[in-house]
Parts: C-alpha cells; structure tokens; sequence
C-alpha cells in the first residue's frame, strides 16, 4: 500500500494556478523529496494532502484512502511558515500541541525529555518560547513534529535556520526515522539536501510535475556522455573526446558520440597516465533542474 | 470533543493566569468599593451625627415637634443656658449648639456655636426644625402634618410603574446595571476573541494545530475558552455586587440597598438579548480577526465596537426624555445598541412587547450572519499569514479555500 497518493491534483486561487497537474505517490518508509523553485507549488501540493485545501480537480489517498481524524494524528506536520507560541514555555506548548496529537500528558512528557536532550534544547524547556533563538524554535518544532511517533511526516523547508551542526544532527535524525519505517515527504528548495538524503524525488515547475522517480534513475538518466578525471600529469590528447573542461581541480572530458569512458580508461591507460579519479559525470539535481526547465521537457 | 475541550481548556488557562486578566477582572470590585468607600467617606466628611444643642431664649420651642430624617437623623437637645451648651460642647457630647436669641421674632438672629463645623445633615435638619416649629406656633395640626410626611410616589412616564417612597429603588437600576456590566464583558471578551484568532495566526501556529483538528473545533474550543473566561469574570463580578449591596445594607446602613426587590422580567430580558449579541461580537471579532494581521490592529478595530456599544449611554438625556421615541426604538432593534438601549429604556417606560420581541429576534438574525460571516472569513483568512484579507476575497467565488 502505498503511503500517499496523488492524482493530478489541480488547485487555483482566483486568477492564479498554484497547482496545474501533479501525480506521484510516497511508498512507506522512504525519504520522499519535493522539490521545486519557491512559488512552484509545493506548500499548495502539501495542503492537499493534509486536507487543508480542497483540490479543484484531482484525487489524494493518505494511508489507502480519504483523511479522517485518527489519520491526522498518524501524521507529523511541520510547515514553511514556523510556528509556537510565544507567550508559553517550551515545555507548556509541547505538551499542548502533542496532547492535540492524541497523546496523554504523562505520554508527551515521557517522550520529551529524551528529545529535549537529543536536541540540546534540555536546559531551555523552561523558558518561555519567545525567548528561544529562531534556531532552537525550528529544532522545537521538529521536536512537535515527531513527537507523537507519526508514520507519515511531512516536513517543509526543514534546515532553514539550522547551522550546520544541527542541520547534520536532523539529517541524522531522518535517516533514524527512516530506519525505523517512518515516511518523510521533505519539500525544499534546495536541491543538494535532497539528493543527500532521498530516495525518491518529485520537482514542481509552475504547478507541474517536470520530474518524478528514482533520484539516481534520474541523474543516471540525465547523465551526458561525459567523465571526470584527476591525472598526476598533464592529461595526453585521447582520441574521441569532443571537449575537455576543467572541473574542481579534475578534467571534465565531454566524449564523442560513439566513444564511452571505458574507451577513455583504456586509452589512458596506454598512455601509462597515473589516474587519482575517474569517475562518470552525473549532473547534480540543479543542473538537471535547469536542463529540464529550459527544455521546457516535463515527465 | 476532546480536542475541542483542550482547546478551551488552553486558551482558558493561557488567559486566566495573565496579569491583564487579573487586574481587568478587578477593576470592577474596585470600582465599585472606590466608588462605595468615596461615596462613605464624603458623606462621613459631610456629616455628623452627634447631637446639636441648642438654647431657645425667645421660647420658641415648649414643645417642640421632631421631623422624623429618613438618613442620618441627628438629635436635638435643650440646654437650659448657654454655658451648660458650650460644656457640652467641650465635653465631645454635641458637634454644635444653637442660640435663639430673645429678640428672634423681630431680629430673626439664630447663632450657631462649633469647635468643627457641624454636619451638613446637621444644619439641614435643624433648619426644618426650626422651620416646622414657627408654623406650630400658629398652625398646630399643619405642623403635625408636615411633620407626618408625604407619601410621594412616582410614576413612570407611561403610568405603567410606581416608584414608592419618591425615589428609584435599586431593582429600577438593577437591569441597566447588569446590561451595563454585560456590555464591559462583552467588550472584554470579544476582545480576547479576537485575540485569540490574531495570535494564531501571528504565531504561525493556525496551519500546526488545523492538521491536528478541524477548524471548526479550533474555533469552538477557542469560543467555549473565551466563554469560561467571561463566566469566571461573572460570578466574580456577580460575588463582588452581592458583597457590596450586603455592605452598603447592613454594615454602612444605606437605605437604598435594604430590601432590595428584583425586577426579574427586566434581568430576564437584559439576558436574553445579551446572549444573541454576545454571539454576535464574538463572531464579528473572529472575523475580524481572521482578516487583520497583527495584534495592534486588532486593538484598533476593537476601539470601533466599544464606541458602537456606549451610543446609548451617550444618549441616555435623549432616551430618558422620550422613551418610546423613534431613536431609542430604532436603537433597541440595531446589534451593539440595542443591549443598553432597552436596560435604559426599560428603567423610564415598560417596554411594549412586540418591541422586545422584535429586538431578539433581530439580535437573533444578526447573531446568525455573523457566526456565518465569521465561518467565511476565517476559512479564507486563517492562512494569510501577514496578509489582509479583503471583503472581495469574503464574499466572492473562492471564498471558502480551506475545507
């Protein structure tokens, strides 16, 4: 059964179409990446989902069917736009919010004090929240977001603020999640997260879907006829190379149609060339981004 | 429903606990004891009612007659002389003693002897005293009737009520007291309604909590919140009033609070029309509040509704002195106007009954569209963080966008 389920969902407001046309669906326990540029539609997809807007046309299942109530407490939700309240300790929200979730008080403070700690967030769980750094308010709301053990979490933006250390730390935590049989569907524009930490992504242009699948299928898929190679020497002249580019301290070699990188291995390999790397040139997800938005190419 | 109450729940603690909750929940007793203490205090400064002597040369008074005070009689005593008065005086028995000089009837002299001035009820009622008994000394029985009394009772406008004893008693008040404290916790309330519509979405927490609950259970817990604070300040309020009529009865012994009779019709309807015009307010306040961005502009809007909700006080001359005129009819029947209109009404005139009945059934239909408005509005502005929502957007094709 698949997670969630969506059918070319479309959604306007007024004159404007947030969302024109996107299918895809989030098998259980992956990492499903959203991505897109801001205002491609992605918070709009999200609020489908979450039964917050109504789709003017299209279908979305969650959990094999329609939302209900218990289904919302199966489902972590952490949006764009951040939010706690101010005027309350940490620990007084927490408990609120998670109590909103189905869960007893006793439950949500067995739980939180393991993630305060986890979080570094232990010695704050007094204060009042807007006292709180806008940094450890987004690690409070991941905290909120988890809380209650949901099968599905859906996260928004979830590194905006974070420095690096905790951006590494939520990383980690998603991965253990993962591991756990959790799904994640992390919408972000920022593409080099995603490919760190998805297996499967969906990209959004203008309300369309212009990309969805296996991440690696897809970088294998977009993948030019090309190599990468760091050489201790100076690179020979090597027949059937169409370009030569520099890269990051390596050579990007564009080949010839005909000729492939185990024809260029070979070839250096005659030429008694000391190889440091050699590797097939896979675009990043920004590259193919703009390759599939200049071509205008969708799935 | 579990949702729902810990909504209510929350906003009712996040509120009750706060210091402007608390003070605001004072303000009224210490209005009321400010108001009752200063009231005793000044009439304590004002009078006295220690004994005043007096010493008659012109033999004025053989047999004087007494005029029973109906607050705060004073005794008057004969002295035989002026030096037996003055010890009194000095010994702390009389505030003052008056001399009536032996030539009074063609000097009409009457001096007055004090360490401290005396109380003005003092000399208001030896004035009366001296007063009746000059007409005694011609007109015995019209001296015996003046000092008998009259049985004053008033009469309201329309013949309908009696008001015995001449003066309004507290039941009269009592209704336009109460819509009076309902309106000041209506405004409070409403007040807190929008609040708690702002702040959520100044917080940024609306889209967190509307995936945990409908909005219609958000909305609910937050009224049923709102509605408990106002109830807390009630019994509070209703506890303290109790307090004080107890006070003022028996411990301060004011005429005016003792055997207080309750016009219940009148309560019955200032309740009846309080409740349709409370939904009324709090729903506009949601809506209100679903459209403004930020707390202060709020507050700003909620200044609007309290000038709408005193017009009547305002023009409480106009209304006394005709009643049953257009204006006040008009007023009786529009939302925010009408709570006070009919308490001020209703203490001058009985109001007919197919006014009142007109009255609630519109604060009825006005309750219903704005607990309709409210529903559109805040379905279409609850995620327009740091957007105004525009009256288009309300009532236009795609106005409801969340479900």
């Amino acid at each position: 059964m698949k997670i969630v389920e969506v059918s070319q969902i479309a959604k306007s407001f007024g004159d404007t179409k947030a969302v024109r046309d996107v299918t895809f669906s989030v098998n259980p326990g992956e990492i499903f990446g959203m991505l897109g540029p801001n205002g491609a539609g992605k918070t709009t997809t999200i609020r489908i989902m979450l039964d917050i807007f109504k789709p003017d046309q299209g279908e979305v299942s969650i959990f094999g069917g329609s939302m209900t109530e218990e289904k919302k407490e199966r489902i972590g939700y952490m949006p764009e736009e951040r939010g706690l309240y101010q005027d309350i300790s940490l620990n007084k929200c927490l408990i609120y919010l998670g109590s909103l979730k189905g869960l007893s008080k006793a439950d949500v403070e067995t739980r939180l004090d393991p993630l305060l700690e986890r979080f570094d967030l232990a010695d704050h769980k007094q204060k009042i929240v807007k006292e709180l750094s806008k940094g450890m308010q987004q690690k409070a709301q991941i905290i909120n977001t988890i809380l209650h053990q949901p099968d599905l979490i859906i996260i928004d933006e979830p590194f905006t603020s974070l420095d690096p250390i905790n951006t590494q730390m939520v990383k980690d935590v998603m991965r253990e999640l993962r591991e756990n049989g959790t799904t994640i569907i992390m919408s972000t524009h920022q593409m080099h997260q995603v490919e760190e930490l998805s297996d499967r992504i969906i990209l959004i242009n203008e309300g369309r879907d212009v990309l969805y699948g296996d991440l690696d299928e897809i970088r294998r898929s977009y993948a030019g006829n090309a190599v990468l190679i760091r050489t201790t020497g100076d690179l020979p002249v090597i027949k059937g190379v169409e370009q030569s580019l520099s890269s990051n301290g390596a050579v990007k070699l564009i080949l010839e149609t005909g000729t492939n990188p185990q024809d260029v291995l070979h070839r250096l390999s005659e030429e008694n060339v000391v190889i440091e790397k050699f590797e097939i040139d896979v675009p990043n997800l920004d590259e193919i981004f703009i390759q599939v938005v200049e071509a205008g190419d969708t799935r | 429903m579990k949702k729902l109450i810990l909504v209510a729940v929350q906003e009712y603690k996040r509120n009750v606990w706060k210091k402007s909750f608390i003070l605001a929940l004072m303000s009224m007793p210490i209005i009321i004891i400010l108001g009752v203490g200063l009231g005793v205090v000044i009439s304590n400064l004002e009078n006295n009612d220690l004994p005043v002597g007096y010493v008659d040369k012109a033999g004025l008074f053989s047999d004087p007659i007494r005029i029973p005070a109906k607050s705060r009689p004073v005794d008057f005593i004969a002295y035989e002389s002026q030096e037996k008065a003055q010890g009194a005086l000095e010994n702390g028995e009389t505030q003052a003693f008056y001399v009536i000089s032996g030539d009074y009837f063609t000097s009409n002299t009457i001096e007055l002897f004090y360490i401290q001035e005396p109380g003005k009820n003092a000399t208001r009622q030896f004035y009366d005293f001296v007063q009746l008994n000059l007409v005694a000394l011609e007109f015995p029985d019209i001296a015996e009737r003046v000092a008998s009394g009259s049985n004053l009772i008033l009469r309201s406008i329309d013949g309908k009520r009696e008001l015995p004893d001449g003066e309004p008693p507290l039941s009269v008040f009592l209704p336009l007291m109460i819509s009076f404290a309902i309106v000041i916790l209506l405004l409070m309330s409403s007040g807190y309604m929008m609040h708690a519509v702002v702040e959520e979405k100044e917080n940024r927490t609306m889209e967190v909590v509307i995936t945990s609950l409908s909005p219609t259970q958000l909305m609910g817990g937050k009224v049923l919140g709102v509605l408990g604070i106002s109830f807390t300040q009630l019994v509070v309020w209703t506890i303290f009033g109790f307090m004080a009529i107890v006070i003022a009865s028996q411990g301060l012994g004011i005429e005016w609070f003792q055997n207080p009779t309750i016009d219940w019709f009148g309560i019955l309807l200032i309740v009846l029309l309080a409740i349709p015009t409370f939904v009324t307010a709090s729903a506009l306040m949601m809506a209100i509040g679903s459209t403004v961005t930020e707390t202060q502009e709020a507050q700003w809007v909620v200044s609007i509704f309290m000038v709408l909700f005193w017009i009547p006080v305002w023009l409480i001359g106009i209304i006394g002195d005709a009643p049953n005129a257009l204006l006040p009819m008009v007023l009786s029947f529009l939302p925010f106007t009408s709570l006070m209109t009919i308490g001020i009404r209703n203490m001058f005139v009985y109001l007919p009954y197919w006014q009142i009945g007109i009255s609630i059934v519109t604060q009825l239909l006005f309750a219903v569209a704005a607990v309709w408005l409210a529903g559109r509005t805040f379905r279409v502005g609850m995620l327009r963080y740091g957007q105004k929502v525009s009256l288009k957007e309300v009532f236009g094709r795609h106005a409801v966008e969340i479900k």
